[in-house]
Protein backbone atom coordinates (compact mmCIF):
# COMPACT_ATOMS: atom_id res chain seq x y z
CA UNK A 1 0.00 0.00 0.00
CA UNK A 2 2.98 2.18 0.67
CA UNK A 3 3.86 1.73 -3.27
CA UNK A 4 0.84 2.91 -3.68
CA UNK A 5 0.94 5.95 -2.56
CA UNK A 6 4.56 6.67 -3.54
CA UNK A 7 2.91 6.36 -7.14
CA UNK A 8 0.49 8.79 -6.58
CA UNK A 9 2.86 11.29 -4.95
CA UNK A 10 5.12 10.54 -8.05
CA UNK A 11 2.34 11.10 -10.24
CA UNK A 12 0.89 14.12 -8.37
CA UNK A 13 4.53 15.98 -8.58
CA UNK A 14 4.81 15.52 -11.99
CA UNK A 15 1.93 16.89 -12.70
CA UNK A 16 1.75 19.70 -10.19
CA UNK A 17 5.10 20.48 -12.20
CA UNK A 18 4.28 20.54 -15.60
CA UNK A 19 0.23 20.94 -15.24
CA UNK A 20 -0.06 19.18 -19.03
CA UNK A 21 -2.80 16.85 -17.93
CA UNK A 22 -3.81 18.47 -15.69
CA UNK A 23 -4.68 21.94 -17.69
CA UNK A 24 -5.48 20.11 -21.21
CA UNK A 25 -8.28 18.02 -19.48
CA UNK A 26 -10.00 20.58 -17.21
CA UNK A 27 -10.06 22.77 -20.49
CA UNK A 28 -11.66 20.04 -22.12
CA UNK A 29 -14.19 19.45 -19.69
CA UNK A 30 -15.04 23.01 -19.59
CA UNK A 31 -14.94 23.12 -23.59
CA UNK A 32 -17.50 20.12 -23.23
CA UNK A 33 -19.88 21.60 -21.11
CA UNK A 34 -19.98 24.61 -23.68
CA UNK A 35 -20.50 22.60 -26.76
CA UNK A 36 -23.49 20.89 -25.09
CA UNK A 37 -24.99 24.76 -23.45
CA UNK A 38 -24.64 25.67 -27.52
CA UNK A 39 -26.30 22.71 -28.16
CA UNK A 40 -29.08 22.43 -26.45
CA UNK A 41 -30.27 25.55 -24.71
CA UNK A 42 -33.13 26.98 -26.79
CA UNK A 43 -33.80 30.36 -26.08
CA UNK A 44 -31.96 30.81 -23.41
CA UNK A 45 -33.59 27.94 -21.49
CA UNK A 46 -31.63 24.97 -20.78
CA UNK A 47 -33.56 21.26 -21.57
CA UNK A 48 -34.84 19.64 -18.07
CA UNK A 49 -33.20 17.66 -16.10
CA UNK A 50 -30.13 18.09 -18.82
CA UNK A 51 -27.60 18.83 -15.94
CA UNK A 52 -27.14 15.30 -14.86
CA UNK A 53 -26.43 13.89 -18.41
CA UNK A 54 -24.01 16.94 -19.54
CA UNK A 55 -22.06 16.61 -16.15
CA UNK A 56 -21.60 12.56 -16.68
CA UNK A 57 -20.65 12.95 -20.63
CA UNK A 58 -18.25 15.55 -19.61
CA UNK A 59 -16.40 13.55 -16.95
CA UNK A 60 -16.49 10.35 -19.07
CA UNK A 61 -15.46 12.34 -22.19
CA UNK A 62 -12.49 14.40 -20.24
CA UNK A 63 -11.86 11.31 -18.28
CA UNK A 64 -11.14 9.03 -21.61
CA UNK A 65 -8.55 12.01 -22.46
CA UNK A 66 -7.13 12.10 -19.29
CA UNK A 67 -6.33 8.33 -18.93
CA UNK A 68 -4.32 8.11 -22.27
CA UNK A 69 -2.83 11.02 -22.06
CA UNK A 70 -1.13 9.68 -18.55
CA UNK A 71 -0.48 6.68 -20.26
CA UNK A 72 1.62 8.35 -22.80
CA UNK A 73 3.48 9.86 -20.99
CA UNK A 74 4.20 6.45 -19.04
CA UNK A 75 4.76 5.32 -22.33
CA UNK A 76 7.40 7.75 -23.63
CA UNK A 77 9.74 7.73 -20.44
CA UNK A 78 9.50 3.89 -20.50
CA UNK A 79 8.54 4.17 -16.23
CA UNK A 80 5.68 1.80 -16.52
CA UNK A 81 8.54 -1.21 -17.74
CA UNK A 82 10.93 0.34 -14.93
CA UNK A 83 7.47 -0.18 -12.23
CA UNK A 84 6.70 -3.34 -13.81
CA UNK A 85 10.56 -4.68 -13.38
CA UNK A 86 11.16 -3.01 -9.57
CA UNK A 87 10.27 -5.66 -6.91
CA UNK A 88 6.95 -4.37 -6.33
CA UNK A 89 3.82 -5.82 -5.76
CA UNK A 90 1.92 -5.11 -9.23
CA UNK A 91 -1.90 -4.61 -7.54
CA UNK A 92 0.79 -1.51 -6.32
CA UNK A 93 1.66 -0.35 -9.28
CA UNK A 94 -2.32 -0.65 -10.61
CA UNK A 95 -3.68 0.96 -7.37
CA UNK A 96 -1.11 4.14 -7.57
CA UNK A 97 -1.91 4.66 -10.84
CA UNK A 98 -5.85 4.75 -10.45
CA UNK A 99 -5.55 6.84 -7.66
CA UNK A 100 -3.85 9.41 -9.21
CA UNK A 101 -6.63 9.42 -12.10
CA UNK A 102 -9.01 9.64 -9.51
CA UNK A 103 -7.53 12.73 -8.11
CA UNK A 104 -7.50 14.45 -11.66
CA UNK A 105 -10.77 13.76 -12.16
CA UNK A 106 -12.42 14.88 -8.72
CA UNK A 107 -10.11 17.81 -9.59
CA UNK A 108 -12.51 18.28 -12.76
CA UNK A 109 -15.87 17.93 -11.10
CA UNK A 110 -14.95 20.14 -8.70
CA UNK A 111 -14.51 22.64 -11.22
CA UNK A 112 -17.69 21.27 -13.53
CA UNK A 113 -20.51 20.98 -10.96
CA UNK A 114 -20.58 24.70 -9.59
CA UNK A 115 -20.22 25.68 -13.69
CA UNK A 116 -22.78 23.10 -15.11
CA UNK A 117 -25.35 23.95 -11.84
CA UNK A 118 -25.11 27.58 -13.30
CA UNK A 119 -25.29 27.21 -16.94
CA UNK A 120 -28.33 25.00 -16.66
CA UNK A 121 -30.06 26.38 -13.78
CA UNK A 122 -29.93 22.93 -11.99
CA UNK A 123 -29.91 22.63 -8.04
CA UNK A 124 -26.93 20.18 -8.57
CA UNK A 125 -25.71 21.32 -4.99
CA UNK A 126 -29.25 21.18 -3.12
CA UNK A 127 -27.62 17.68 -1.82
CA UNK A 128 -23.80 17.68 -1.47
CA UNK A 129 -23.05 15.12 0.56
CA UNK A 130 -25.15 12.45 -1.52
CA UNK A 131 -24.09 14.20 -4.47
CA UNK A 132 -20.67 13.65 -3.44
CA UNK A 133 -20.83 10.02 -2.82
CA UNK A 134 -22.20 9.07 -6.12
CA UNK A 135 -19.43 11.03 -8.29
CA UNK A 136 -17.04 9.28 -5.90
CA UNK A 137 -17.91 6.25 -6.76
CA UNK A 138 -19.26 6.43 -10.33
CA UNK A 139 -15.67 8.11 -11.14
CA UNK A 140 -13.80 5.62 -9.17
CA UNK A 141 -15.39 2.72 -11.07
CA UNK A 142 -14.83 4.89 -14.72
CA UNK A 143 -11.42 5.23 -13.31
CA UNK A 144 -10.66 1.49 -12.45
CA UNK A 145 -11.42 -0.13 -15.50
CA UNK A 146 -10.04 2.91 -17.63
CA UNK A 147 -6.67 2.63 -15.82
CA UNK A 148 -6.30 -0.68 -16.71
CA UNK A 149 -6.72 -0.92 -20.26
CA UNK A 150 -5.02 1.94 -20.45
CA UNK A 151 -2.04 0.43 -18.76
CA UNK A 152 -2.93 -2.61 -21.09
CA UNK A 153 -2.71 -0.27 -24.13
CA UNK A 154 0.78 1.37 -23.62
CA UNK A 155 2.10 -1.44 -26.18
CA UNK A 156 -0.36 -1.63 -28.35
CA UNK A 157 -1.29 -0.34 -31.69
CA UNK A 158 -4.51 2.20 -32.16
CA UNK A 159 -4.02 2.98 -28.83
CA UNK A 160 -5.39 6.41 -28.90
CA UNK A 161 -8.87 4.94 -30.79
CA UNK A 162 -9.18 1.71 -28.75
CA UNK A 163 -9.59 3.43 -25.30
CA UNK A 164 -12.60 4.41 -25.92
CA UNK A 165 -13.91 1.04 -28.20
CA UNK A 166 -13.15 -0.70 -25.12
CA UNK A 167 -13.96 1.48 -22.30
CA UNK A 168 -17.29 2.54 -23.01
CA UNK A 169 -19.27 -0.23 -23.63
CA UNK A 170 -18.26 -1.69 -20.06
CA UNK A 171 -19.10 1.14 -18.07
CA UNK A 172 -22.37 1.75 -19.61
CA UNK A 173 -23.94 0.79 -16.34
CA UNK A 174 -21.56 3.94 -14.35
CA UNK A 175 -23.36 6.20 -16.84
CA UNK A 176 -26.65 5.09 -16.32
CA UNK A 177 -26.48 5.03 -12.70
CA UNK A 178 -24.09 8.20 -12.19
CA UNK A 179 -26.76 10.50 -14.22
CA UNK A 180 -29.79 8.89 -12.82
CA UNK A 181 -28.80 9.35 -9.63
CA UNK A 182 -27.39 12.71 -10.16
CA UNK A 183 -30.87 13.32 -11.94
CA UNK A 184 -32.99 12.02 -8.78
CA UNK A 185 -31.12 14.73 -6.69
CA UNK A 186 -31.73 17.43 -8.77
CA UNK A 187 -35.88 16.58 -8.20
CA UNK A 188 -37.84 19.00 -5.97
CA UNK A 189 -38.78 16.54 -3.82
CA UNK A 190 -35.50 14.15 -3.02
CA UNK A 191 -36.35 10.64 -3.43
CA UNK A 192 -33.78 9.01 -0.86
CA UNK A 193 -34.50 5.19 -1.86
CA UNK A 194 -34.01 5.93 -5.56
CA UNK A 195 -30.09 7.66 -4.93
CA UNK A 196 -29.63 4.68 -2.44
CA UNK A 197 -30.44 2.13 -5.01
CA UNK A 198 -27.76 4.16 -7.48
CA UNK A 199 -25.39 4.62 -4.94
CA UNK A 200 -25.47 0.97 -3.80
CA UNK A 201 -24.89 -0.28 -7.64
CA UNK A 202 -22.34 1.86 -8.17
CA UNK A 203 -20.55 1.04 -5.11
CA UNK A 204 -21.00 -3.08 -5.96
CA UNK A 205 -19.94 -2.31 -9.64
CA UNK A 206 -16.20 -0.55 -8.07
CA UNK A 207 -15.98 -3.45 -5.82
CA UNK A 208 -16.17 -5.98 -8.46
CA UNK A 209 -14.27 -4.33 -11.02
CA UNK A 210 -11.76 -2.90 -8.20
CA UNK A 211 -10.91 -6.58 -7.84
CA UNK A 212 -11.46 -7.92 -11.57
CA UNK A 213 -8.63 -5.10 -12.30
CA UNK A 214 -6.43 -6.12 -9.81
CA UNK A 215 -5.91 -9.31 -10.63
CA UNK A 216 -6.44 -8.82 -14.40
CA UNK A 217 -3.54 -6.23 -14.01
CA UNK A 218 -1.14 -9.12 -12.58
CA UNK A 219 -2.08 -11.61 -14.90
CA UNK A 220 -1.74 -9.80 -18.41
CA UNK A 221 1.46 -7.47 -16.91
CA UNK A 222 2.78 -10.95 -16.62
CA UNK A 223 4.22 -11.99 -19.93
CA UNK B 1 -13.22 -28.43 -48.72
CA UNK B 2 -14.22 -26.05 -51.09
CA UNK B 3 -16.83 -28.18 -52.58
CA UNK B 4 -18.37 -28.83 -49.09
CA UNK B 5 -18.75 -25.13 -48.88
CA UNK B 6 -20.21 -24.61 -52.50
CA UNK B 7 -22.99 -27.40 -50.90
CA UNK B 8 -23.52 -25.54 -47.79
CA UNK B 9 -24.14 -22.58 -49.45
CA UNK B 10 -26.02 -24.01 -51.96
CA UNK B 11 -28.30 -25.21 -49.11
CA UNK B 12 -28.36 -21.85 -47.33
CA UNK B 13 -29.82 -20.56 -51.02
CA UNK B 14 -32.50 -22.94 -51.28
CA UNK B 15 -33.71 -22.44 -47.87
CA UNK B 16 -34.04 -18.95 -48.93
CA UNK B 17 -36.07 -19.72 -51.95
CA UNK B 18 -37.89 -21.92 -50.74
CA UNK B 19 -39.15 -20.18 -47.79
CA UNK B 20 -40.88 -18.22 -49.06
CA UNK B 21 -43.23 -19.42 -50.70
CA UNK B 22 -43.66 -21.94 -47.66
CA UNK B 23 -44.52 -18.50 -45.39
CA UNK B 24 -46.70 -17.54 -48.57
CA UNK B 25 -49.00 -20.76 -48.76
CA UNK B 26 -50.04 -20.25 -44.64
CA UNK B 27 -53.39 -21.08 -44.10
CA UNK B 28 -55.59 -18.00 -43.39
CA UNK B 29 -55.56 -16.96 -39.40
CA UNK B 30 -58.75 -17.88 -38.01
CA UNK B 31 -61.25 -15.52 -38.42
CA UNK B 32 -62.07 -12.72 -36.28
CA UNK B 33 -65.50 -12.86 -34.13
CA UNK B 34 -67.04 -9.25 -34.88
CA UNK B 35 -66.59 -7.80 -38.35
CA UNK B 36 -63.95 -4.94 -37.31
CA UNK B 37 -62.90 -2.66 -40.49
CA UNK B 38 -59.38 -2.40 -41.27
CA UNK B 39 -60.06 1.06 -41.86
CA UNK B 40 -61.07 1.12 -37.79
CA UNK B 41 -58.55 -0.75 -36.23
CA UNK B 42 -55.38 1.08 -34.49
CA UNK B 43 -52.75 1.91 -36.96
CA UNK B 44 -50.21 -1.01 -35.71
CA UNK B 45 -52.63 -3.31 -36.87
CA UNK B 46 -52.80 -2.18 -40.34
CA UNK B 47 -49.28 -2.95 -41.00
CA UNK B 48 -48.78 -5.81 -43.02
CA UNK B 49 -46.64 -8.73 -41.11
CA UNK B 50 -45.25 -10.77 -43.90
CA UNK B 51 -42.99 -8.27 -45.60
CA UNK B 52 -41.23 -7.85 -42.60
CA UNK B 53 -41.35 -11.51 -41.74
CA UNK B 54 -39.98 -12.22 -44.99
CA UNK B 55 -37.27 -9.42 -44.59
CA UNK B 56 -36.72 -11.12 -40.99
CA UNK B 57 -36.06 -14.49 -42.69
CA UNK B 58 -34.04 -13.15 -45.52
CA UNK B 59 -31.98 -11.56 -43.38
CA UNK B 60 -31.05 -14.41 -40.95
CA UNK B 61 -30.35 -16.59 -44.33
CA UNK B 62 -28.75 -13.77 -45.91
CA UNK B 63 -26.13 -13.37 -42.54
CA UNK B 64 -25.42 -16.76 -42.18
CA UNK B 65 -24.60 -17.14 -45.52
CA UNK B 66 -22.07 -13.95 -46.32
CA UNK B 67 -20.48 -15.12 -42.91
CA UNK B 68 -19.60 -18.95 -44.09
CA UNK B 69 -18.50 -17.77 -47.62
CA UNK B 70 -16.21 -15.04 -45.70
CA UNK B 71 -15.06 -17.61 -43.50
CA UNK B 72 -14.12 -20.60 -46.09
CA UNK B 73 -12.53 -17.66 -48.14
CA UNK B 74 -10.48 -16.87 -45.18
CA UNK B 75 -9.81 -20.87 -44.30
CA UNK B 76 -8.56 -21.13 -48.22
CA UNK B 77 -6.26 -18.51 -48.22
CA UNK B 78 -4.33 -19.26 -45.41
CA UNK B 79 -4.51 -23.01 -46.24
CA UNK B 80 -2.86 -21.79 -49.32
CA UNK B 81 0.08 -20.15 -47.87
CA UNK B 82 0.44 -22.92 -45.67
CA UNK B 83 0.79 -25.68 -48.33
CA UNK B 84 2.90 -23.30 -50.08
CA UNK B 85 5.13 -22.55 -47.40
CA UNK B 86 5.67 -26.63 -46.32
CA UNK B 87 6.65 -26.95 -49.84
CA UNK B 88 9.21 -24.35 -49.70
CA UNK B 89 10.81 -25.79 -46.26
CA UNK B 90 10.33 -29.16 -47.69
CA UNK B 91 12.69 -28.28 -50.52
CA UNK B 92 14.55 -26.16 -48.31
CA UNK B 93 15.75 -28.74 -46.27
CA UNK B 94 16.28 -31.71 -49.00
CA UNK B 95 18.53 -29.49 -50.83
CA UNK C 1 -11.43 -30.65 -40.57
CA UNK C 2 -12.52 -33.74 -38.81
CA UNK C 3 -15.25 -36.32 -40.62
CA UNK C 4 -18.08 -35.79 -38.47
CA UNK C 5 -18.00 -31.81 -39.42
CA UNK C 6 -18.49 -33.08 -43.38
CA UNK C 7 -22.11 -35.21 -42.03
CA UNK C 8 -22.89 -32.43 -39.12
CA UNK C 9 -23.12 -29.33 -42.18
CA UNK C 10 -25.22 -31.73 -44.10
CA UNK C 11 -27.52 -32.49 -41.57
CA UNK C 12 -27.62 -28.73 -40.59
CA UNK C 13 -28.03 -27.68 -44.02
CA UNK C 14 -31.03 -30.10 -44.35
CA UNK C 15 -32.42 -28.85 -41.22
CA UNK C 16 -32.38 -25.01 -42.18
CA UNK C 17 -33.92 -25.88 -45.18
CA UNK C 18 -36.68 -27.99 -43.96
CA UNK C 19 -37.06 -25.42 -41.16
CA UNK C 20 -39.77 -22.88 -42.82
CA UNK C 21 -42.25 -25.83 -43.30
CA UNK C 22 -41.75 -27.04 -39.85
CA UNK C 23 -42.54 -23.35 -38.80
CA UNK C 24 -45.21 -23.78 -41.28
CA UNK C 25 -47.16 -26.28 -39.76
CA UNK C 26 -47.26 -24.37 -36.32
CA UNK C 27 -50.02 -23.13 -34.71
CA UNK C 28 -50.70 -18.94 -34.74
CA UNK C 29 -49.77 -17.29 -32.03
CA UNK C 30 -53.37 -15.56 -30.93
CA UNK C 31 -52.32 -12.16 -30.29
CA UNK C 32 -49.62 -11.77 -32.96
CA UNK C 33 -50.49 -13.66 -36.09
CA UNK C 34 -48.00 -14.15 -38.73
CA UNK C 35 -45.05 -12.20 -37.94
CA UNK C 36 -44.79 -14.01 -34.31
CA UNK C 37 -43.32 -16.99 -36.54
CA UNK C 38 -40.38 -14.58 -36.68
CA UNK C 39 -40.03 -15.66 -32.92
CA UNK C 40 -38.41 -18.78 -34.46
CA UNK C 41 -35.81 -17.89 -35.94
CA UNK C 42 -35.27 -14.64 -33.28
CA UNK C 43 -34.86 -17.07 -30.15
CA UNK C 44 -32.72 -19.67 -30.71
CA UNK C 45 -30.27 -17.07 -32.52
CA UNK C 46 -30.57 -15.25 -28.95
CA UNK C 47 -30.07 -18.28 -27.11
CA UNK C 48 -26.60 -18.94 -29.56
CA UNK C 49 -25.85 -15.23 -29.13
CA UNK C 50 -25.82 -15.93 -25.31
CA UNK C 51 -23.82 -19.11 -25.49
CA UNK C 52 -21.25 -17.40 -27.73
CA UNK C 53 -20.38 -14.76 -24.87
CA UNK C 54 -20.50 -17.47 -21.92
CA UNK C 55 -17.83 -19.26 -24.09
CA UNK C 56 -16.10 -16.34 -25.11
CA UNK C 57 -15.64 -15.10 -21.61
CA UNK C 58 -14.83 -18.64 -20.23
CA UNK C 59 -12.40 -19.60 -22.67
CA UNK C 60 -10.82 -15.74 -21.91
CA UNK C 61 -10.51 -16.34 -18.10
CA UNK C 62 -8.70 -19.98 -19.05
CA UNK C 63 -6.71 -17.91 -21.05
CA UNK C 64 -5.66 -15.45 -18.32
CA UNK C 65 -4.50 -18.10 -16.07
CA UNK C 66 -3.20 -20.65 -18.41
CA UNK C 67 -1.75 -19.01 -21.31
CA UNK C 68 -2.55 -21.54 -23.49
CA UNK C 69 -2.82 -20.57 -26.88
CA UNK C 70 -6.09 -22.80 -27.61
CA UNK C 71 -8.45 -21.16 -24.88
CA UNK C 72 -7.51 -17.63 -26.72
CA UNK C 73 -8.42 -19.01 -30.01
CA UNK C 74 -11.52 -20.52 -28.82
CA UNK C 75 -12.40 -17.12 -27.04
CA UNK C 76 -12.01 -15.35 -30.58
CA UNK C 77 -13.87 -17.65 -32.56
CA UNK C 78 -16.88 -17.56 -30.14
CA UNK C 79 -16.64 -13.46 -29.52
CA UNK C 80 -17.22 -13.44 -33.64
CA UNK C 81 -20.18 -15.80 -33.08
CA UNK C 82 -20.98 -13.61 -30.70
CA UNK C 83 -21.19 -10.61 -33.06
CA UNK C 84 -23.11 -12.77 -36.34
CA UNK C 85 -25.44 -14.24 -33.93
CA UNK C 86 -26.16 -10.96 -31.99
CA UNK C 87 -26.84 -9.59 -35.52
CA UNK C 88 -28.92 -11.52 -36.59
CA UNK C 89 -30.98 -11.32 -32.87
CA UNK C 90 -30.35 -7.41 -32.97
CA UNK C 91 -32.64 -7.80 -36.40
CA UNK C 92 -35.32 -9.85 -35.83
CA UNK C 93 -36.02 -8.82 -32.85
CA UNK C 94 -37.11 -4.56 -34.15
CA UNK C 95 -38.76 -6.51 -37.49
CA UNK C 96 -41.31 -8.62 -35.05
CA UNK C 97 -41.48 -5.41 -32.30
CA UNK C 98 -42.56 -3.01 -35.36
CA UNK C 99 -45.69 -5.28 -35.87
CA UNK C 100 -46.27 -6.47 -32.06
CA UNK C 101 -44.93 -3.51 -30.04
CA UNK C 102 -45.45 -0.97 -32.73
CA UNK C 103 -42.18 0.53 -32.96
CA UNK C 104 -38.70 -0.81 -33.94
CA UNK C 105 -36.61 -0.25 -31.02
CA UNK C 106 -37.49 -0.13 -27.28
CA UNK C 107 -35.19 0.67 -24.54
CA UNK C 108 -35.89 -2.17 -22.40
CA UNK C 109 -33.58 -4.21 -20.05
CA UNK C 110 -33.00 -6.91 -22.21
CA UNK C 111 -32.49 -5.38 -25.82
CA UNK C 112 -30.12 -2.34 -24.21
CA UNK C 113 -28.52 -5.16 -22.71
CA UNK C 114 -28.46 -7.20 -25.60
CA UNK C 115 -27.14 -4.31 -27.25
CA UNK C 116 -24.40 -3.29 -25.35
CA UNK C 117 -22.82 -7.12 -24.75
CA UNK C 118 -22.56 -7.33 -28.64
CA UNK C 119 -20.71 -4.11 -28.71
CA UNK C 120 -18.37 -5.42 -26.45
CA UNK C 121 -17.90 -8.99 -28.79
CA UNK C 122 -17.74 -5.76 -31.82
CA UNK C 123 -14.89 -4.15 -29.54
CA UNK C 124 -13.39 -7.64 -28.93
CA UNK C 125 -12.84 -8.05 -32.84
CA UNK C 126 -11.80 -4.68 -32.83
CA UNK C 127 -8.96 -5.16 -30.54
CA UNK C 128 -7.95 -8.26 -31.81
CA UNK C 129 -8.06 -6.96 -35.06
CA UNK C 130 -5.95 -2.95 -34.57
CA UNK C 131 -4.41 -4.09 -31.40
CA UNK C 132 -1.02 -5.52 -32.90
CA UNK C 133 0.90 -7.67 -31.28
CA UNK C 134 0.06 -8.77 -27.75
CA UNK C 135 -3.23 -7.95 -28.09
CA UNK C 136 -4.63 -11.61 -26.86
CA UNK C 137 -4.25 -10.70 -23.29
CA UNK C 138 -5.81 -7.46 -23.19
CA UNK C 139 -9.14 -9.04 -25.13
CA UNK C 140 -9.34 -11.97 -22.99
CA UNK C 141 -9.38 -9.17 -20.33
CA UNK C 142 -12.10 -6.97 -22.04
CA UNK C 143 -14.13 -10.43 -22.48
CA UNK C 144 -13.44 -11.24 -18.78
CA UNK C 145 -15.09 -7.55 -17.61
CA UNK C 146 -17.76 -7.63 -20.43
CA UNK C 147 -18.85 -11.10 -19.49
CA UNK C 148 -19.04 -10.19 -15.39
CA UNK C 149 -20.50 -6.82 -16.21
CA UNK C 150 -23.84 -9.03 -17.54
CA UNK C 151 -25.22 -8.69 -14.07
CA UNK C 152 -24.67 -4.82 -14.17
CA UNK C 153 -25.85 -3.74 -17.12
CA UNK C 154 -28.86 -5.66 -17.02
CA UNK C 155 -30.14 -3.85 -13.64
CA UNK C 156 -29.13 -1.04 -14.51
CA UNK C 157 -30.90 -0.64 -17.81
CA UNK C 158 -33.73 -2.91 -15.62
CA UNK C 159 -34.91 0.20 -13.94
CA UNK C 160 -36.69 1.39 -17.01
CA UNK C 161 -39.18 0.09 -18.77
CA UNK C 162 -39.61 -3.49 -19.96
CA UNK C 163 -42.33 -4.92 -22.51
CA UNK C 164 -40.32 -8.03 -23.12
CA UNK C 165 -42.41 -11.07 -22.98
CA UNK C 166 -41.50 -13.27 -19.85
CA UNK C 167 -39.27 -15.98 -19.96
CA UNK C 168 -41.79 -18.54 -18.83
CA UNK C 169 -43.71 -18.08 -21.85
CA UNK C 170 -41.46 -21.35 -23.16
CA UNK C 171 -42.52 -23.90 -21.07
CA UNK C 172 -45.62 -23.05 -21.60
CA UNK C 173 -46.29 -23.37 -25.44
CA UNK C 174 -48.47 -25.69 -26.55
CA UNK C 175 -47.03 -28.77 -28.43
CA UNK C 176 -47.17 -27.18 -32.00
CA UNK C 177 -45.40 -24.48 -31.04
CA UNK C 178 -43.15 -26.43 -29.16
CA UNK C 179 -41.65 -28.51 -31.58
CA UNK C 180 -41.16 -26.02 -34.14
CA UNK C 181 -38.73 -23.95 -31.49
CA UNK C 182 -37.43 -26.81 -30.54
CA UNK C 183 -36.21 -28.02 -33.85
CA UNK C 184 -34.73 -24.29 -34.80
CA UNK C 185 -33.13 -24.41 -31.43
CA UNK C 186 -31.12 -27.48 -32.68
CA UNK C 187 -30.50 -26.47 -36.41
CA UNK C 188 -29.34 -22.93 -35.23
CA UNK C 189 -27.15 -24.69 -32.25
CA UNK C 190 -25.51 -27.15 -34.38
CA UNK C 191 -24.76 -23.95 -36.74
CA UNK C 192 -22.95 -22.51 -34.13
CA UNK C 193 -21.39 -25.67 -33.06
CA UNK C 194 -19.96 -26.28 -36.86
CA UNK C 195 -18.88 -22.06 -37.55
CA UNK C 196 -17.31 -22.59 -34.06
CA UNK C 197 -15.50 -25.50 -35.67
CA UNK C 198 -14.04 -23.66 -38.71
CA UNK C 199 -13.13 -20.56 -36.95
CA UNK C 200 -10.94 -22.09 -34.54
CA UNK C 201 -9.67 -23.89 -37.29
CA UNK C 202 -9.55 -20.89 -38.60
CA UNK C 203 -7.15 -19.62 -35.77
CA UNK C 204 -4.86 -22.50 -35.56
CA UNK C 205 -4.13 -22.67 -39.53
CA UNK C 206 -3.07 -19.22 -38.97
CA UNK C 207 -0.67 -20.12 -35.93
CA UNK C 208 0.78 -23.01 -37.92
CA UNK C 209 1.41 -20.63 -40.79
CA UNK C 210 3.23 -18.23 -38.14
CA UNK C 211 5.47 -21.08 -36.84
CA UNK C 212 6.51 -22.44 -41.09
CA UNK C 213 7.17 -18.42 -41.12
CA UNK C 214 9.30 -18.73 -38.31
CA UNK C 215 10.68 -22.28 -39.54
CA UNK C 216 11.93 -20.43 -42.61
CA UNK C 217 13.49 -17.57 -40.80
CA UNK C 218 15.10 -20.42 -38.80
CA UNK C 219 16.37 -22.09 -41.82
CA UNK C 220 17.98 -19.29 -43.72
Amino acid sequence: MRLAWLILRKDLTVEVRSGEIAYTTLFFAVACVLIFAFALVREGKPPEDGAAGILWIAVMLAGNLALGRAFERERQAETLRALLLAPAPRPAVYLGKLLGIVVLLAAAEVLLVPLVALLFQARLLAHPIWLTAILAAGTTGFAAVGTLFAAMLVRARSRDVLLPVLLYPITVPVIIAGVRGTAALLQPELEVDIVRFWLALLIAFDAVFVTLSLWTFEAVMTD
Amino acid sequence: MPALKRLVAAAMLAALCTSVPALAAQNPPPKVEEYVPISQLPPEDQLPAAPLLIAAYSFVMIVFFLYVVSLSRRLTNVQRDVDRLGATLKQTSKS
Amino acid sequence: MPKWFFRAAIVCGVMFVASPFVIASADYESTMGLVQKIFYYHMPSAWMFLTSGIVCGVASVRFLMTGDPRHDRLAWAAAEMAVVFGVVTLVTGPLWARKSWGTFWIWDARTTSSLVQWMVAWAYLILRRYGGPGSEKLAAGLALFGTANTAFIYVSVNYWRTIHPPTSVVPKLPFTMGFPLWFCVASFALLFVLLLRMRVRLEEQRATLDSLYLSMDDAR
